[in-house]
């Protein structure tokens, strides 16, 4: 199973080709909604995570704290997967 | 600059309303910004300014033009350089300018109009620009750059064109099959289609007409607060479409003009994030949503199934497919492609015409060194339906913006939305 390290690689790839702009200076630190990221790009990113880990995240999982950045994110991915 | 800029299908689009709305006796698809400035500025300051951006982008003074490959012409010399006009205010003066038509045909394709107070000192600032040019956050964009002297002007002289996307690099076979997708879904909507308030006075064409209502920022946070509650962190779109469409539903009642259904084309971005290149463009495709009257009686209802077709489109390549459709439409000569867009507006595919541009260019702070005190979003809309709304937050408060067709929509009935749509807002448990 994958760890929060790699999810954290992936959707960190995944943002940086198909929802940010390359001038965008993106780390898994970066305060998503600061720099853009809205709820079109929310639903990429969902569907990449169920596409890649084969799970969707439920809707009281998406909260400020889950998107305050990909680090946060991934590790949110990574409890799932563990709980499942 | 002297090359020719290949128009995208949303641009294409954009101009095919254009033509639409002149043959109607409108005054064309141009979009207004309009600034309340707390002081005012020497015209010619602004003109310098103007000049400036157009010997960076001399596409700002060109010409819409080729049969089989729409393309922006900007020429040796290219149109007029956008004028500037000063107007003492006066009532109506507002919905005066928005009617008067942009000779966009010619090379107009901005134009500003200062309207001054009695007394001098705080004025207004209108500035046009045709809808087939570029969408709204470019515009915003321009309007920053040519009001603040301290923004370097981007260093890359020519703007892009669109982008294509991977579908768009496949074979011409695949792209069609991808195109009807959307086809069959409009046609799916058909089963139980719209019928819009645009129905009532077809022939009778008048004018647009616009109110706004401004919230203050106790209650934009009030109506942040039940976009999150029934629609998700970042869910204030999909919030302020669900009311929109409640509120329509109870005006089509009210006007005593049943609909079976609303049809909601749903405006996706399709810039990435961070980026506001290609400037000269319309980066956005449609999602066409459709309620049905018995779904449409609360919010929370129509914002659920709202979220459920977002994400069923991106699943299925929706998003995708509209895009390629709209490409697919620039290589029909303009005759038969008006002939399309106009069989689709008499086949009532719009209920509500539907724009949230989100926040407002942070850069929109001051212009030529007066204080920006408020900002408007003001749109042109087609007949059918008649009647649209923009969303969008200036400093961090809520302004919505409602369009509505003479005589399709009187003013009253008009300001009866946009107050009812307002307290849906608020409350959206208001039956």
């Amino acid at each position: 199973m994958a760890d929060a390290q790699q999810i954290e690689a992936e959707l960190l790839g995944f943002v940086r080709r198909e929802v940010f702009a390359p001038t965008v200076e993106l780390t898994p630190e970066t305060d998503l909604v600061a720099a853009g990221f809205d709820s079109m790009s929310l639903v990429r990113v969902l569907l990449f995570i169920e596409t890649t880990y084969g799970m969707w995240i439920p809707e009281k999982e998406i909260t400020a704290e889950t998107l305050r950045n990909l680090r946060s994110l991934a590790a949110a991915v990574c409890r799932l997967l563990h709980e499942r | 600059m002297s090359g020719k800029l290949l128009l995208n299908g949303s641009d294409y689009l954009m101009l095919g309303f254009d033509h639409e709305l002149r043959r109607l006796g409108y005054a064309g698809n141009s979009c207004q910004i309009i600034l309340e400035l707390g002081s005012s500025f020497p015209r010619a300051r602004l003109e310098k300014r103007i000049l400036e951006v157009c010997s960076r982008w001399p596409i700002v003074r060109a010409r819409p033009g080729g049969m089989f490959r729409p393309q922006w012409k900007p020429g040796r010399n290219g149109g007029p350089t956008p004028s500037v006009r000063v107007h003492r205010d006066q009532e109506g003066l507002d919905q005066q300018l928005i009617n008067e038509s942009l000779a966009s045909d010619r090379g107009e394709l901005l134009r500003f109009d200062l309207i001054e107070r009695e007394g001098g000192g705080a004025c207004r600032l209108m500035f046009s620009w045709a809808h087939a040019l570029m969408d709204a956050p470019s515009a915003e964009y321009i309007l920053a750059l040519l009001g603040r002297e301290d923004l370097q002007m981007p260093a890359e002289p020519r703007p892009a064109t669109n982008a294509p996307a991977a579908a768009s690099r496949s074979k011409f076979s695949a792209r069609v099959k991808l195109a009807w997708k959307t086809l069959y879904r409009i046609e799916k909507m058909g089963v139980k289609g719209p019928r819009s308030l645009g129905t009532r006075h077809s022939d009778a064409p008048r004018a647009l007409g616009y109110r706004i209502e401004r919230f203050s920022a106790e209650e934009s946070k009030k109506v942040r607060d039940n976009a999150v509650r029934l629609c998700g962190l970042l869910g204030a779109a999909q919030f302020h479409a669900a009311a929109s469409i409640v509120e329509l539903d109870r005006l089509h009642k009210r006007l005593n003009k049943p609909s079976p259904s609303y049809v909601l084309p749903v405006p996706v971005g399709l810039r990435l994030k961070g980026a506001v290149e290609p400037i000269f463009s319309n980066q956005v495709t449609m999602l066409m949503t459709q309620f049905l009257t018995e779904d449409s009686a609360t919010v929370e209802r129509v914002a659920t199934l709202l979220k459920g077709e977002m994400q069923e489109a991106m699943r299925t390549d929706m998003l995708e497919s509209g895009r390629v459709l709209s490409d697919l439409f620039r290589f029909l000569p303009r005759s038969p492609y008006m002939a399309v867009l106009k069989k689709g507006l008499g086949g009532e595919i719009c209920s509500l015409f539907y724009g949230d541009t989100a926040a407002v260019n942070p850069n929109l702070t001051t212009f030529l060194g007066a204080p920006i005190l408020d900002f408007a979003h003001v749109a042109a809309i087609t007949p059918s339906p008649g009647i649209g709304v923009i969303f969008y937050y200036f400093q961090g408060a809520l302004r919505v913006t409602v369009l509505h067709l003479l005589p399709i929509l009187s003013p009253d009935e008009a300001a009866e939305f946009g107050l009812g749509l307002r307290k849906r807002l608020l409350e959206p448990g208001i039956v």
